[in-house]
Protein backbone atom coordinates (compact mmCIF):
# COMPACT_ATOMS: atom_id res chain seq x y z
CA UNK A 1 0.00 0.00 0.00
CA UNK A 2 1.10 3.25 -1.07
CA UNK A 3 -0.17 6.99 -1.38
CA UNK A 4 -0.30 8.05 -5.46
CA UNK A 5 2.27 9.77 -6.84
CA UNK A 6 2.03 13.18 -8.74
CA UNK A 7 1.47 11.41 -12.07
CA UNK A 8 -0.82 9.40 -10.70
CA UNK A 9 -2.96 11.85 -8.68
CA UNK A 10 -3.66 14.07 -11.57
CA UNK A 11 -4.71 11.00 -13.81
CA UNK A 12 -7.46 9.91 -10.85
CA UNK A 13 -8.23 13.77 -9.96
CA UNK A 14 -8.98 14.23 -13.53
CA UNK A 15 -11.63 11.53 -13.87
CA UNK A 16 -13.06 12.42 -10.80
CA UNK A 17 -13.60 16.34 -11.87
CA UNK A 18 -15.35 15.02 -14.55
CA UNK A 19 -18.19 13.83 -12.72
CA UNK A 20 -18.06 16.68 -9.68
CA UNK A 21 -16.40 19.58 -11.02
CA UNK A 22 -15.70 22.11 -8.23
CA UNK A 23 -17.16 19.56 -5.55
CA UNK A 24 -14.34 17.81 -6.01
CA UNK A 25 -12.33 20.11 -2.79
CA UNK A 26 -15.26 18.17 -0.97
CA UNK A 27 -13.73 14.81 -1.54
CA UNK A 28 -9.85 15.51 -1.01
CA UNK A 29 -10.25 18.05 1.89
CA UNK A 30 -13.47 16.12 3.68
CA UNK A 31 -12.95 15.58 7.34
CA UNK A 32 -13.53 11.96 8.44
CA UNK A 33 -15.71 11.30 11.02
CA UNK A 34 -14.92 7.59 11.64
CA UNK A 35 -13.07 5.72 14.21
CA UNK A 36 -12.38 6.44 17.95
CA UNK A 37 -9.68 8.36 17.40
CA UNK A 38 -9.88 12.09 18.84
CA UNK A 39 -9.29 13.90 15.87
CA UNK A 40 -9.61 11.76 13.07
CA UNK A 41 -7.78 12.78 9.71
CA UNK A 42 -9.28 13.35 6.49
CA UNK A 43 -9.70 11.14 3.62
CA UNK A 44 -7.21 10.38 1.34
CA UNK A 45 -5.87 8.18 -1.17
CA UNK A 46 -4.03 4.82 -1.15
CA UNK A 47 -3.01 2.56 -4.07
CA UNK A 48 -3.08 -0.97 -3.34
CA UNK A 49 -2.46 -4.03 -5.71
CA UNK A 50 -3.31 -1.08 -8.86
CA UNK A 51 -6.29 -0.35 -7.05
CA UNK A 52 -7.12 3.20 -5.60
CA UNK A 53 -9.15 3.23 -2.23
CA UNK A 54 -10.65 6.15 -0.76
CA UNK A 55 -9.87 5.53 3.12
CA UNK A 56 -9.76 7.77 6.23
CA UNK A 57 -6.64 8.33 7.74
CA UNK A 58 -7.20 6.74 10.69
CA UNK A 59 -8.00 3.64 9.10
CA UNK A 60 -4.69 3.49 7.46
CA UNK A 61 -2.72 3.68 10.34
CA UNK A 62 -4.13 0.81 11.76
CA UNK A 63 -3.87 -0.94 8.04
CA UNK A 64 -0.33 -0.96 8.01
CA UNK A 65 -0.06 -3.90 10.36
CA UNK A 66 -1.12 -6.08 8.26
CA UNK A 67 0.95 -8.03 5.68
CA UNK A 68 1.05 -7.01 1.97
CA UNK A 69 -0.44 -10.35 0.72
CA UNK A 70 -3.08 -10.54 3.61
CA UNK A 71 -4.61 -7.18 2.85
CA UNK A 72 -7.25 -7.42 0.38
CA UNK A 73 -8.92 -3.99 0.69
CA UNK A 74 -9.86 -1.06 2.39
CA UNK A 75 -12.07 1.59 2.74
CA UNK A 76 -13.53 2.61 -0.57
CA UNK A 77 -12.42 1.48 -4.11
CA UNK A 78 -12.87 4.03 -6.16
CA UNK A 79 -11.18 2.84 -9.35
CA UNK A 80 -8.19 0.84 -10.48
CA UNK A 81 -5.42 1.49 -13.22
CA UNK A 82 -5.01 -0.70 -15.74
CA UNK A 83 -1.80 -2.87 -17.01
CA UNK A 84 -1.04 0.61 -19.58
CA UNK A 85 -1.48 3.02 -16.49
CA UNK A 86 -4.49 4.35 -17.52
CA UNK A 87 -7.43 5.24 -14.54
CA UNK A 88 -10.49 3.48 -14.80
CA UNK A 89 -13.60 4.31 -12.50
CA UNK A 90 -15.38 1.41 -10.81
CA UNK A 91 -19.23 1.04 -9.35
CA UNK A 92 -17.93 1.61 -5.71
CA UNK A 93 -17.39 4.79 -6.15
CA UNK A 94 -20.91 5.55 -7.21
CA UNK A 95 -21.37 6.24 -3.45
CA UNK A 96 -18.64 9.31 -3.73
CA UNK A 97 -19.70 10.75 -6.88
CA UNK A 98 -23.59 10.76 -6.34
CA UNK A 99 -22.97 13.19 -3.03
CA UNK A 100 -20.88 14.99 -5.11
CA UNK A 101 -22.01 14.83 -8.53
CA UNK A 102 -22.39 17.91 -11.10
CA UNK A 103 -24.75 16.71 -13.90
CA UNK A 104 -27.54 14.06 -13.04
CA UNK A 105 -30.10 12.39 -14.93
CA UNK A 106 -33.00 10.61 -13.51
CA UNK A 107 -34.42 7.54 -15.37
CA UNK A 108 -38.15 6.26 -15.89
CA UNK A 109 -39.11 3.43 -13.85
CA UNK A 110 -39.41 1.10 -17.20
CA UNK A 111 -36.03 2.21 -18.03
CA UNK A 112 -34.48 1.22 -14.94
CA UNK A 113 -34.09 -2.29 -15.72
CA UNK A 114 -32.44 -1.81 -18.85
CA UNK A 115 -29.83 0.46 -17.64
CA UNK A 116 -29.09 -2.24 -14.70
CA UNK A 117 -28.26 -4.75 -17.09
CA UNK A 118 -25.94 -3.33 -18.67
CA UNK A 119 -27.53 -1.13 -21.60
CA UNK A 120 -26.92 2.68 -22.44
CA UNK A 121 -29.41 4.94 -21.76
CA UNK A 122 -31.99 5.98 -24.59
CA UNK A 123 -34.37 9.23 -24.54
CA UNK A 124 -37.35 7.43 -24.31
CA UNK A 125 -35.79 6.10 -21.21
CA UNK A 126 -34.85 9.85 -19.88
CA UNK A 127 -37.33 10.88 -17.09
CA UNK A 128 -35.19 14.33 -16.17
CA UNK A 129 -31.62 15.45 -17.14
CA UNK A 130 -30.04 18.75 -15.52
CA UNK A 131 -28.96 21.78 -17.23
CA UNK A 132 -26.16 22.46 -18.67
CA UNK A 133 -24.57 19.09 -19.77
CA UNK A 134 -21.67 19.41 -22.15
CA UNK A 135 -21.51 16.02 -24.76
CA UNK A 136 -19.00 13.62 -23.25
CA UNK A 137 -19.22 15.28 -19.59
CA UNK A 138 -19.76 12.81 -16.38
CA UNK A 139 -22.92 11.82 -15.59
CA UNK A 140 -24.66 10.10 -12.26
CA UNK A 141 -27.81 8.14 -13.42
CA UNK A 142 -30.43 8.25 -10.67
CA UNK A 143 -33.72 6.50 -10.77
CA UNK A 144 -36.79 8.74 -10.26
CA UNK A 145 -36.65 8.09 -6.38
CA UNK A 146 -33.43 9.59 -6.27
CA UNK A 147 -31.74 6.40 -5.48
CA UNK A 148 -28.05 6.50 -7.22
CA UNK A 149 -27.82 3.88 -9.63
CA UNK A 150 -24.53 4.15 -11.42
CA UNK A 151 -22.79 6.69 -13.55
CA UNK A 152 -21.88 7.28 -17.56
CA UNK A 153 -20.75 9.83 -20.40
CA UNK A 154 -23.18 11.98 -21.44
CA UNK A 155 -23.39 11.49 -25.21
CA UNK A 156 -25.25 14.53 -26.02
CA UNK A 157 -25.57 17.57 -24.20
CA UNK A 158 -28.75 18.70 -23.04
CA UNK A 159 -29.62 21.41 -26.23
CA UNK A 160 -29.26 18.19 -28.36
CA UNK A 161 -31.05 15.78 -26.55
CA UNK A 162 -34.30 17.70 -26.33
CA UNK A 163 -33.93 17.69 -30.30
CA UNK A 164 -32.94 13.65 -30.32
CA UNK A 165 -35.20 11.14 -31.66
CA UNK A 166 -36.51 9.33 -28.85
CA UNK A 167 -34.60 6.15 -29.93
CA UNK A 168 -30.72 7.98 -29.37
CA UNK A 169 -28.36 7.18 -27.15
CA UNK A 170 -28.36 9.56 -24.41
CA UNK A 171 -26.12 8.11 -22.02
CA UNK A 172 -23.04 6.12 -22.70
CA UNK A 173 -22.95 3.80 -19.32
CA UNK A 174 -19.45 3.16 -17.68
CA UNK A 175 -20.84 1.42 -14.33
CA UNK A 176 -24.40 0.59 -12.68
CA UNK A 177 -24.98 -1.55 -9.60
CA UNK A 178 -26.12 -4.69 -11.36
CA UNK A 179 -22.26 -5.13 -11.89
CA UNK A 180 -22.45 -6.51 -8.17
CA UNK A 181 -23.71 -9.35 -9.71
CA UNK A 182 -22.75 -9.29 -12.86
CA UNK A 183 -18.89 -9.05 -12.31
CA UNK A 184 -18.60 -10.28 -8.66
CA UNK A 185 -15.31 -11.81 -9.38
CA UNK A 186 -13.67 -8.78 -10.55
CA UNK A 187 -14.54 -6.50 -7.97
CA UNK B 1 45.49 99.02 -36.19
CA UNK B 2 43.39 98.57 -33.07
CA UNK B 3 44.94 98.81 -29.35
CA UNK B 4 44.08 96.95 -26.76
CA UNK B 5 42.91 99.04 -23.95
CA UNK B 6 42.98 97.26 -21.05
CA UNK B 7 45.91 95.55 -20.23
CA UNK B 8 45.47 93.70 -17.07
CA UNK B 9 46.62 89.98 -17.59
CA UNK B 10 43.55 88.33 -18.01
CA UNK B 11 40.50 90.45 -18.92
CA UNK B 12 40.08 91.49 -22.43
CA UNK B 13 37.77 94.21 -23.46
CA UNK B 14 34.26 92.94 -24.32
CA UNK B 15 34.12 95.00 -28.23
CA UNK B 16 36.92 91.95 -29.30
CA UNK B 17 33.90 89.91 -30.66
CA UNK B 18 32.95 93.06 -33.39
CA UNK B 19 36.69 93.27 -34.24
CA UNK B 20 37.16 91.51 -37.91
CA UNK B 21 38.84 88.10 -37.29
CA UNK B 22 41.57 88.34 -39.92
CA UNK B 23 43.26 91.31 -38.97
CA UNK B 24 42.74 90.32 -35.49
CA UNK B 25 45.21 87.16 -36.73
CA UNK B 26 47.15 90.33 -37.70
CA UNK B 27 47.31 91.69 -34.44
CA UNK B 28 48.19 88.59 -32.83
CA UNK B 29 51.36 88.48 -34.74
CA UNK B 30 52.19 92.17 -34.41
CA UNK B 31 51.72 92.22 -30.46
CA UNK B 32 53.94 93.90 -27.77
CA UNK B 33 55.73 91.65 -25.41
CA UNK B 34 52.98 92.96 -23.02
CA UNK B 35 50.44 91.57 -24.49
CA UNK B 36 51.73 88.03 -25.51
CA UNK B 37 50.78 86.56 -22.25
CA UNK B 38 47.31 87.56 -23.44
CA UNK B 39 47.12 85.68 -26.74
CA UNK B 40 50.16 83.17 -26.08
CA UNK B 41 47.49 80.09 -26.19
CA UNK B 42 48.84 77.06 -27.88
CA UNK B 43 45.73 76.00 -29.93
CA UNK B 44 45.17 72.67 -31.16
CA UNK B 45 43.35 72.72 -34.29
CA UNK B 46 43.13 69.02 -34.56
CA UNK B 47 42.06 68.32 -30.89
CA UNK B 48 40.11 72.20 -31.31
CA UNK B 49 41.47 72.82 -27.84
CA UNK B 50 43.53 76.06 -26.53
CA UNK B 51 45.20 76.31 -24.14
CA UNK B 52 46.81 79.25 -21.69
CA UNK B 53 50.37 78.08 -20.08
CA UNK B 54 51.19 81.47 -18.84
CA UNK B 55 47.99 82.08 -16.86
CA UNK B 56 47.80 82.77 -13.29
CA UNK B 57 44.89 83.19 -10.16
CA UNK B 58 45.83 87.69 -9.37
CA UNK B 59 43.77 86.76 -6.16
CA UNK B 60 42.23 83.57 -5.40
CA UNK B 61 38.75 84.34 -5.02
CA UNK B 62 36.99 82.74 -1.65
CA UNK B 63 33.79 80.73 -2.73
CA UNK B 64 33.25 78.22 -5.48
CA UNK B 65 31.27 80.60 -7.32
CA UNK B 66 33.38 83.47 -8.19
CA UNK B 67 35.87 81.29 -9.02
CA UNK B 68 33.60 79.44 -11.56
CA UNK B 69 32.35 82.60 -12.83
CA UNK B 70 36.37 83.81 -13.51
CA UNK B 71 37.34 79.82 -14.65
CA UNK B 72 34.33 80.67 -17.51
CA UNK B 73 35.02 83.74 -18.53
CA UNK B 74 38.56 82.94 -19.02
CA UNK B 75 37.50 79.94 -21.15
CA UNK B 76 34.59 82.23 -23.23
CA UNK B 77 38.28 83.77 -24.13
CA UNK B 78 39.82 80.30 -25.20
CA UNK B 79 37.24 79.29 -26.99
CA UNK B 80 37.23 82.58 -28.56
CA UNK B 81 40.72 81.98 -29.77
CA UNK B 82 39.70 78.57 -31.13
CA UNK B 83 37.04 80.11 -33.12
CA UNK B 84 39.59 82.59 -34.49
CA UNK B 85 41.55 80.03 -35.66
CA UNK B 86 38.93 77.86 -36.94
CA UNK B 87 37.82 80.39 -39.65
CA UNK B 88 41.04 81.47 -40.59
CA UNK B 89 41.58 77.85 -41.90
CA UNK B 90 40.64 77.70 -46.35
CA UNK B 91 36.96 76.83 -46.53
CA UNK B 92 35.41 75.33 -48.97
CA UNK B 93 31.96 75.72 -49.69
CA UNK B 94 29.14 73.76 -49.33
CA UNK B 95 25.36 73.39 -49.50
CA UNK B 96 25.33 73.89 -45.43
CA UNK B 97 27.83 76.32 -45.12
CA UNK B 98 31.57 76.40 -45.19
CA UNK B 99 33.46 73.00 -44.79
CA UNK B 100 37.02 73.62 -43.42
CA UNK B 101 39.55 70.47 -42.81
CA UNK B 102 41.67 70.39 -39.67
CA UNK B 103 45.18 69.95 -39.73
CA UNK B 104 46.74 67.10 -37.78
CA UNK B 105 46.41 67.34 -33.45
CA UNK B 106 50.23 69.11 -32.68
CA UNK B 107 49.39 68.04 -28.87
CA UNK B 108 50.99 64.35 -27.83
CA UNK B 109 48.05 61.85 -25.94
CA UNK B 110 49.73 60.12 -23.35
CA UNK B 111 49.86 56.55 -23.96
CA UNK B 112 46.59 53.84 -23.44
CA UNK B 113 48.79 50.61 -22.76
CA UNK B 114 51.78 50.08 -21.52
CA UNK B 115 54.87 50.26 -23.71
CA UNK B 116 55.31 46.88 -25.01
CA UNK B 117 58.00 44.38 -23.57
CA UNK B 118 61.05 43.55 -25.39
CA UNK B 119 60.65 40.27 -26.78
CA UNK B 120 63.56 37.58 -25.66
CA UNK B 121 65.59 36.44 -29.42
CA UNK B 122 64.24 33.07 -30.78
CA UNK B 123 66.29 30.13 -31.05
CA UNK B 124 67.59 30.80 -34.26
CA UNK B 125 68.36 34.37 -33.75
CA UNK B 126 70.73 33.58 -30.73
CA UNK B 127 71.92 30.91 -32.86
CA UNK B 128 72.36 33.18 -36.01
CA UNK B 129 73.74 35.50 -33.81
CA UNK B 130 76.91 33.42 -32.27
CA UNK B 131 77.21 32.79 -36.34
CA UNK B 132 77.21 35.89 -37.58
CA UNK B 133 75.09 34.38 -39.65
CA UNK B 134 73.33 37.16 -41.84
CA UNK B 135 69.83 37.49 -43.21
CA UNK B 136 69.59 37.09 -46.69
CA UNK B 137 66.51 39.03 -48.41
CA UNK B 138 65.14 36.18 -51.17
CA UNK B 139 63.20 36.78 -54.31
CA UNK B 140 59.79 35.09 -54.65
CA UNK B 141 60.78 34.07 -58.29
CA UNK B 142 63.70 31.81 -58.94
CA UNK B 143 64.63 31.00 -62.22
CA UNK B 144 63.95 27.22 -62.77
CA UNK B 145 67.12 25.71 -65.81
CA UNK B 146 64.91 22.46 -66.32
CA UNK B 147 61.97 24.79 -67.76
CA UNK B 148 64.09 27.52 -68.60
CA UNK B 149 61.66 29.59 -66.91
CA UNK B 150 61.01 31.93 -63.68
CA UNK B 151 59.01 29.63 -61.23
CA UNK B 152 57.96 30.86 -57.64
CA UNK B 153 59.76 29.69 -55.07
CA UNK B 154 56.68 28.72 -52.44
CA UNK B 155 53.39 27.22 -53.70
CA UNK B 156 51.84 25.76 -56.56
CA UNK B 157 54.36 24.80 -59.59
CA UNK B 158 57.18 25.79 -57.48
CA UNK B 159 60.81 25.53 -57.71
CA UNK B 160 62.61 22.27 -56.70
CA UNK B 161 59.25 20.40 -55.71
CA UNK B 162 60.26 17.66 -53.27
CA UNK B 163 57.29 15.44 -54.96
CA UNK B 164 58.17 16.25 -58.63
CA UNK B 165 61.52 14.27 -58.53
CA UNK B 166 60.81 10.86 -60.89
CA UNK B 167 63.86 8.91 -60.41
CA UNK B 168 66.06 8.71 -56.77
CA UNK B 169 69.59 7.53 -58.10
CA UNK B 170 70.91 4.79 -55.38
CA UNK B 171 73.65 5.41 -53.74
CA UNK B 172 75.98 3.37 -52.25
CA UNK B 173 75.20 3.95 -48.37
CA UNK B 174 71.66 2.79 -49.09
CA UNK B 175 70.06 0.04 -48.07
CA UNK B 176 68.18 -2.20 -50.30
CA UNK B 177 64.41 -2.35 -49.04
CA UNK B 178 64.29 0.78 -47.76
CA UNK B 179 61.68 3.53 -50.07
CA UNK B 180 63.86 6.69 -50.99
CA UNK B 181 60.65 8.69 -51.20
CA UNK B 182 59.19 7.78 -48.19
CA UNK B 183 62.56 8.53 -46.41
CA UNK B 184 62.17 11.87 -47.86
CA UNK B 185 58.60 12.23 -46.71
CA UNK B 186 59.32 11.28 -43.02
CA UNK B 187 62.73 13.69 -42.86
CA UNK B 188 60.73 16.49 -44.30
CA UNK B 189 57.45 15.54 -41.59
CA UNK B 190 60.56 15.54 -38.97
CA UNK B 191 61.84 19.05 -39.79
CA UNK B 192 58.33 20.11 -39.90
CA UNK B 193 57.63 18.79 -36.43
CA UNK B 194 60.98 20.42 -35.14
CA UNK B 195 60.46 23.52 -36.53
CA UNK B 196 56.77 23.86 -34.99
CA UNK B 197 58.71 22.76 -31.72
CA UNK B 198 60.81 25.69 -31.75
CA UNK B 199 57.85 27.78 -32.23
CA UNK B 200 56.54 26.69 -29.80
CA UNK B 201 59.34 27.15 -26.92
CA UNK B 202 59.54 30.51 -28.58
CA UNK B 203 56.00 31.83 -28.06
CA UNK B 204 57.01 30.11 -23.98
CA UNK B 205 59.50 32.18 -23.46
CA UNK B 206 57.97 35.04 -24.61
CA UNK B 207 55.22 34.44 -22.42
CA UNK B 208 57.85 34.44 -19.08
CA UNK B 209 58.74 37.58 -20.15
CA UNK B 210 55.29 38.37 -20.92
CA UNK B 211 55.85 39.52 -24.07
CA UNK B 212 53.40 37.25 -26.09
CA UNK B 213 52.46 38.61 -29.45
CA UNK B 214 48.99 40.24 -29.10
CA UNK B 215 47.40 37.98 -31.29
CA UNK B 216 48.42 34.98 -29.66
CA UNK B 217 47.57 36.40 -26.25
CA UNK B 218 43.88 37.59 -27.28
CA UNK B 219 43.51 33.67 -28.84
CA UNK B 220 45.06 32.69 -25.33
CA UNK B 221 41.79 33.43 -23.29
CA UNK B 222 42.87 31.41 -19.87
CA UNK B 223 45.78 34.26 -19.66
CA UNK B 224 44.80 37.63 -18.11
CA UNK B 225 45.46 40.41 -20.85
CA UNK B 226 48.56 42.70 -19.38
CA UNK B 227 46.16 45.67 -17.79
CA UNK B 228 43.40 44.32 -16.64
CA UNK B 229 43.47 41.02 -13.79
CA UNK B 230 40.26 39.11 -13.75
CA UNK B 231 40.25 36.54 -11.01
CA UNK B 232 39.81 32.58 -11.94
CA UNK B 233 36.15 31.69 -11.21
CA UNK B 234 36.32 29.29 -8.05
CA UNK B 235 33.99 25.90 -9.01
CA UNK B 236 31.78 25.55 -5.62
CA UNK B 237 31.86 22.11 -4.00
CA UNK B 238 28.13 21.38 -5.08
CA UNK B 239 28.88 22.80 -8.80
CA UNK B 240 31.97 20.32 -9.13
CA UNK B 241 29.87 17.62 -8.01
CA UNK B 242 26.79 18.37 -10.12
CA UNK B 243 28.77 18.51 -13.02
CA UNK B 244 30.99 15.18 -12.11
CA UNK B 245 27.37 13.02 -11.97
CA UNK B 246 26.28 15.08 -15.44
CA UNK B 247 29.68 13.68 -16.81
CA UNK B 248 29.55 10.26 -15.39
CA UNK B 249 25.73 9.51 -16.47
CA UNK B 250 26.51 10.83 -19.58
CA UNK B 251 27.24 7.49 -21.73
CA UNK B 252 25.54 5.35 -23.40
CA UNK B 253 24.55 3.57 -20.77
CA UNK B 254 23.64 5.91 -18.50
CA UNK B 255 27.31 5.22 -16.60
CA UNK B 256 26.57 1.93 -15.35
CA UNK B 257 29.28 -0.36 -16.69
CA UNK B 258 31.82 2.85 -15.81
CA UNK B 259 35.08 1.75 -13.54
CA UNK B 260 34.56 3.21 -10.85
CA UNK B 261 37.12 5.54 -9.04
CA UNK B 262 39.12 4.31 -6.10
CA UNK B 263 37.29 6.84 -3.11
CA UNK B 264 33.53 6.45 -5.35
CA UNK B 265 30.97 5.30 -3.66
CA UNK B 266 28.31 3.04 -5.22
CA UNK B 267 25.33 4.97 -6.21
CA UNK B 268 22.57 5.22 -3.62
CA UNK B 269 20.20 3.46 -5.63
CA UNK B 270 21.26 0.66 -7.55
CA UNK B 271 18.19 -0.09 -9.97
CA UNK B 272 15.19 2.01 -11.32
CA UNK B 273 14.03 4.65 -8.43
CA UNK B 274 10.96 5.65 -7.53
CA UNK B 275 10.46 7.90 -4.94
CA UNK B 276 7.33 7.28 -3.55
CA UNK B 277 5.51 9.60 0.10
CA UNK B 278 5.06 7.90 3.46
CA UNK B 279 1.90 5.35 3.71
CA UNK B 280 0.94 7.07 7.07
CA UNK B 281 1.93 10.87 7.83
CA UNK B 282 4.53 10.72 10.64
CA UNK B 283 4.75 12.91 13.41
CA UNK B 284 7.55 14.84 12.34
CA UNK B 285 7.31 16.48 9.30
CA UNK B 286 4.78 18.38 7.64
CA UNK B 287 2.11 16.94 5.16
CA UNK B 288 3.89 16.24 2.21
CA UNK B 289 0.90 14.55 0.80
CA UNK B 290 -1.54 17.29 1.68
CA UNK B 291 0.56 19.89 -0.40
CA UNK B 292 1.12 17.36 -3.29
CA UNK B 293 -2.90 16.66 -3.45
CA UNK B 294 -3.74 20.03 -2.87
CA UNK B 295 -1.19 21.12 -5.65
CA UNK B 296 -2.70 19.03 -8.17
CA UNK B 297 -6.36 20.06 -7.04
CA UNK B 298 -5.56 23.91 -7.58
CA UNK B 299 -4.26 22.87 -10.89
CA UNK B 300 -7.07 21.23 -11.90
CA UNK B 301 -9.30 24.27 -11.15
CA UNK B 302 -7.38 26.42 -12.63
CA UNK B 303 -7.54 24.89 -15.62
CA UNK B 304 -10.86 24.61 -15.56
CA UNK B 305 -12.02 27.83 -13.78
CA UNK B 306 -13.38 28.99 -17.12
CA UNK B 307 -16.17 26.69 -16.61
CA UNK B 308 -16.97 27.78 -13.03
CA UNK B 309 -19.29 30.68 -14.03
CA UNK B 310 -22.15 28.97 -16.04
CA UNK B 311 -22.93 32.06 -18.58
CA UNK B 312 -25.69 30.25 -19.97
CA UNK B 313 -27.12 30.06 -16.82
CA UNK B 314 -26.68 33.79 -15.74
CA UNK B 315 -28.20 34.90 -19.28
CA UNK B 316 -31.37 32.85 -18.58
CA UNK B 317 -31.89 34.04 -15.20
CA UNK B 318 -31.51 37.59 -15.98
CA UNK B 319 -33.32 37.10 -19.29
CA UNK B 320 -36.26 35.63 -16.70
CA UNK B 321 -35.93 38.29 -13.89
CA UNK B 322 -36.78 41.03 -17.08
CA UNK B 323 -39.41 38.85 -18.66
CA UNK B 324 -41.41 38.39 -14.98
CA UNK B 325 -40.64 42.33 -14.41
CA UNK B 326 -42.12 43.18 -17.89
CA UNK B 327 -45.33 40.69 -16.96
CA UNK B 328 -45.63 42.06 -13.67
CA UNK B 329 -45.85 45.57 -15.16
CA UNK B 330 -48.42 44.34 -17.50
CA UNK B 331 -50.13 42.59 -14.56
CA UNK B 332 -50.70 45.62 -12.84
CA UNK B 333 -52.34 47.38 -16.08
CA UNK B 334 -54.98 45.01 -15.93
CA UNK B 335 -55.73 44.99 -12.15
CA UNK B 336 -56.51 41.94 -10.92
CA UNK B 337 -56.25 41.40 -7.15
CA UNK B 338 -52.95 41.28 -5.13
CA UNK B 339 -54.62 38.44 -2.98
CA UNK B 340 -55.22 36.35 -6.22
CA UNK B 341 -52.32 36.09 -7.73
CA UNK B 342 -50.34 33.86 -6.78
CA UNK B 343 -46.83 35.22 -4.80
CA UNK B 344 -44.00 33.61 -6.37
CA UNK B 345 -40.54 34.85 -4.88
CA UNK B 346 -38.31 36.11 -7.26
CA UNK B 347 -34.96 34.78 -4.90
CA UNK B 348 -36.19 31.34 -5.58
CA UNK B 349 -33.32 29.01 -7.21
CA UNK B 350 -33.47 29.65 -10.69
CA UNK B 351 -32.02 26.54 -11.61
CA UNK B 352 -34.82 24.24 -9.14
CA UNK B 353 -37.30 25.92 -11.49
CA UNK B 354 -35.45 25.57 -14.60
CA UNK B 355 -34.96 22.14 -14.18
CA UNK B 356 -38.24 21.37 -12.63
CA UNK B 357 -40.13 23.27 -15.69
CA UNK B 358 -37.88 21.05 -17.97
CA UNK B 359 -39.43 18.06 -16.36
CA UNK B 360 -42.66 18.58 -16.92
CA UNK B 361 -42.46 19.23 -20.21
CA UNK B 362 -41.07 15.70 -20.70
Amino acid sequence: MRPLDESETTQVFEKLFKFTGNNLKNIVESPSHEGPDQTPGRYCFRLHKNRVYYVSESLVKRATNIKRENLVALGTNIGKFTKSGKFHLTIQALNLLAANAKHKVWLKPTSEMSFLYGNDVIKGGLGRITDNINAYDGVVVFSMSDVALGFGIAAKSTQDCRKMDPNGLVVIRQADTGEYLRNQEDL
Amino acid sequence: MYKFVDLKPFRKPVFLKQIHRRTLCLEKEEMGEDEQQEVGYQIDLGNLTAFDPHHQFSSVPDNREDLVKECIAHGTKLIQAVADALFNLPSTEDASGPIVSLPPPSTKLPREKPLPKPKPPTKWEVFAKKKGIQNRKKDKLVYDEQTSSWKRRHGYDRVNDDNDIPIIEAKMTDEPGVDPFAKRRSEKKQRVEKQEKNRLHNLKEASKVGALPSHVQLAATALPITGTQTAPRKVSKDELQNVAGMAATSTASGGKFDKKLAGEKPPKHEKKYRKFLPVVEGSGMGSLEKQQSDKILNKLMAKNSHEILNVGKAVDMYNAKSDKKRRNQQGKSSSTSSKLKVKKSPYKNASKKKSSSKGKSK
